[in-house]
């Protein structure tokens, strides 16, 4: 399996990764608008669609309804004038037809310009029908009253119910026309839909389909990369834990080295300068001293040998204060304190409260190792006055702190290889280290120890 | 005359023998034993009765401080004069509340010695030069840094000398008798020694004395 590719030049995610999702969730995402877009468009579409059809028809079929039924009107008109022996009648059937002759002009005139061969025909037909009626109608008004009465059944029988009938059947062919053009829209309409439906479905499934194969992707991907954050946090964790282990043996082993070259130079260097002094005494204490030539050159050795024994004592007391194990903790504390107020401008105060000498060896180490870091920090960098170290104990713990007046810093960003250090021996032993500093407002170190229930 | 008699004891062998030679060349005092440890200090001290133990402070097994004040706990008659690398007042205040009643440095024990055992024998105290010039030192400094005012000039003349007397290891039966002052009023004298001092006990009297200069 190849590695997630995780550190390439553009940062974590890399820029080829953020590019790549950025166009496929960008393309995802247009394709799914484009396709929604389409529906909506084609649903549009397919209502104007059909009313412009709707109108269409109606356009079309009203004027040929009307035009027929007028027809169909006026026949009747005829027909009852004949039947007619009413003499006030007549003379309101010339003025009736007249009106009837300009209504049935008018929707011809008004009917759509744009017209099918099938419809012309029809049109044409009722046109013809009309034209038969007018000429019926002509020498029937010019009849007396005996004569229509004479031979009205026959014109009746002759003339006007076979043109009747005739109206009756364009009517007929009127209205089978107009079915047959609805439904001939409504398929042609159909059939468009349907090229539409299918391209809107295939565009959909296309859209689907890139969406499941980037989810796929993006899931099997994500769990790549958290199986990686757990393997390399657990790596962290296991190294981390390592040189935590490490740095506390390297203390320890530091102590520990400390304690014996310093049990070293006390032992054997010690014990051979202190002879010599002892010896050297003794010499100079039994040269007369008339001999002054002599005498010089025993105190000179005198001043070299303590000179000796003084710098040896030192290096000894800086690897292991012996006043540790001669006077216990806090001796040693206020030892440290007299001795930063001597080498120093800044005076040193030691109070402490109810400490037990038996606390365990590790513990007064890292107490006192804590309390010469932070006195000497202080001396060095801060400029202050005065500084007080304080130690209590309670049932369960050991509480120290050291406070300076001097012109603090900041913790967050401050952060030298004496506070690590510091950090690194009073966590071994299960401690808190807090440092509270401010620019200006001098600082305060405070340790707190569990103590081992013995 | 009698002799006094001297018991040894440090952890290092050429250091015991070099002080041997500065102790026995006095036709008073004789070295009868020596001690490499605290512990052999203490058991040497009850069956040697010495008359004065010089001890080194840092021994191992038991250092020279424990010994002392266990040495002081079974024969008070038995004076220790306490030899150390160091000359810090905490060293020398745990001496003296020990019962050491002479402190001296190292470097300069074949110096001081015969001085400081002789001193001890009569019941006054002794200190190294380097030692009263440390804590002076000390002293001092703190009194510049802090402004405080010195608080031996609160003493009145007095008090002044009931604190050297007491310094020196007298008694107050022995105070009151020199100055021909009652028991009760020396008793009354010290309590506000302290007080204006700030002192708490005999050890720091003496630590303070010597800082002082008052004795040496």
């Amino acid at each position: 399996m190849r590695e997630p590719d995780l550190k390439s030049e553009g940062g974590w995610p890399s820029r080829k990764l953020r590019l790549t999702l950025l166009i496929s969730f960008g393309g995802l995402l247009a394709l799914m608008v484009i396709a929604g877009l389409g529906a909506l468009r084609l649903a549009r579409q397919l209502q104007t669609q059909e009313e412009e059809i709707r109108q269409a028809f109606l356009a079309h079929s009203q004027p040929l309804l009307v035009l027929s039924s007028s027809i169909y009107v006026y026949n009747d008109r005829l027909q009852e004038y004949l039947m007619s022996q009413d003499p006030q009648s007549e003379g309101l059937a010339s003025e009736e037809f007249s009106r009837l002759t300009a209504e049935i002009n008018s929707t011809l005139r008004q009917y759509p310009g744009n017209r099918q061969p099938e419809e012309r025909a029809l049109l044409e037909s009722l046109q013809q029908m009309f034209t038969e009626q007018e000429g019926m109608l002509n020498p029937v008004l010019s009849w007396s009253r005996e004569e229509r009465r004479r031979q009205a059944l026959r014109f009746l029988n002759e003339e006007v119910l076979p043109q009747r009938s005739r109206i009756n059947e364009a009517s007929e062919k009127i209205a089978l026309w107009n079915n047959q053009q609805l439904a001939a829209a409504g398929r042609e309409m159909f059939a468009s839909f349907a090229s539409l439906q299918a391209q809107q479905t295939s565009l959909l499934a296309i859209a689907l389909t890139a969406g499941l194969v980037l989810s796929l992707a993006s899931i099997f991907y994500l769990l790549r990369l958290g199986e990686e954050a757990q393997r390399r946090y657990l790596e962290l964790a296991r190294s981390r834990a390592e040189l935590e282990e490490l740095s506390a043996q390297l203390v320890d082993a530091q102590e520990t080295e400390r304690r014996s070259i310093s049990r070293e130079l006390h032992d054997e260097v010690g014990q051979s300068l202190g002879a010599l002094l002892v010896e050297v005494g003794r010499l100079a204490a039994s040269v007369p001293s008339a001999n002054t030539q002599i005498k010089d050159h025993v105190d000179k050795i005198k001043a070299v040998a303590e000179t000796s024994v003084q710098t040896v004592r030192n290096i000894a007391l800086l690897l292991r204060p012996s006043m540790l194990d001669d006077l216990g903790l806090i001796a040693a504390l206020e030892w440290q304190g007299r001795e930063v107020s001597r080498r120093s401008e800044m005076e040193v105060e030691v109070q402490s409260a109810d400490v037990s000498e038996k606390i365990p060896d590790e513990y007064r180490i890292c107490i006192y190792r804590l309390v010469q870091e932070a006195l000497n920090n202080a001396a060095r960098h801060s400029s202050a006055k005065n500084a007080r170290v304080t130690v209590d104990q309670t049932a369960d713990k050991i509480l120290v702190s050291v406070f300076d007046d001097g012109r603090g810093f900041d913790p967050q960003r401050v952060r030298g290889l004496g506070i690590l250090g510091m950090e690194e021996r009073v966590r071994r032993l299960g401690g808190i280290l807090n440092i509270d500093s401010k620019p200006g407002r001098g600082t305060t170190l405070k340790a707190e120890f569990p103590l081992p229930q013995s | 005359m009698n002799s006094i008699r001297v018991l040894l004891a440090d952890d290092h062998k050429l250091i015991r023998a070099g002080l041997r030679l500065v102790v026995d060349q006095q036709p008073d005092l004789s070295v009868v034993g020596e001690a490499d440890d605290g512990r052999q200090a203490v058991e040497l001290a009850k069956s040697l009765k010495p008359n004065v133990v010089v001890m080194d402070i840092g021994m191992p097994n038991l250092n020279g401080i424990e010994a002392a004040r266990q040495i002081g706990e079974m024969d008070p008659g038995a004076a220790v004069v306490m030899l150390s690398m160091h000359s810090d007042e905490g060293y020398v205040l745990r001496a003296l509340s020990a019962g050491a009643r002479a402190y001296l440095l190292k470097d300069s024990a074949t110096t001081d010695l015969v001085q400081a055992i002789r001193a001890v024998v009569e019941g006054k105290s002794f200190f190294s030069p380097a030692v009263s010039k440390v804590l002076l030192q000390d002293y001092i400094r703190k009194l510049q840094r802090s402004g405080a005012e010195d608080s031996y000039d609160l003493l009145s003349p007095r008090e002044r000398e009931v604190l050297q007397l007491v310094a020196e290891g007298k008694s107050n039966k022995e105070v009151a008798s020199l100055l021909h002052l009652s028991v009760y009023t020396v008793e009354t004298h010290r309590a506000k020694i302290m007080q204006k001092l700030n002192l708490k006990g005999v050890p720091e009297l003496i630590l303070y004395a010597v800082r002082k200069g008052i004795i040496s």
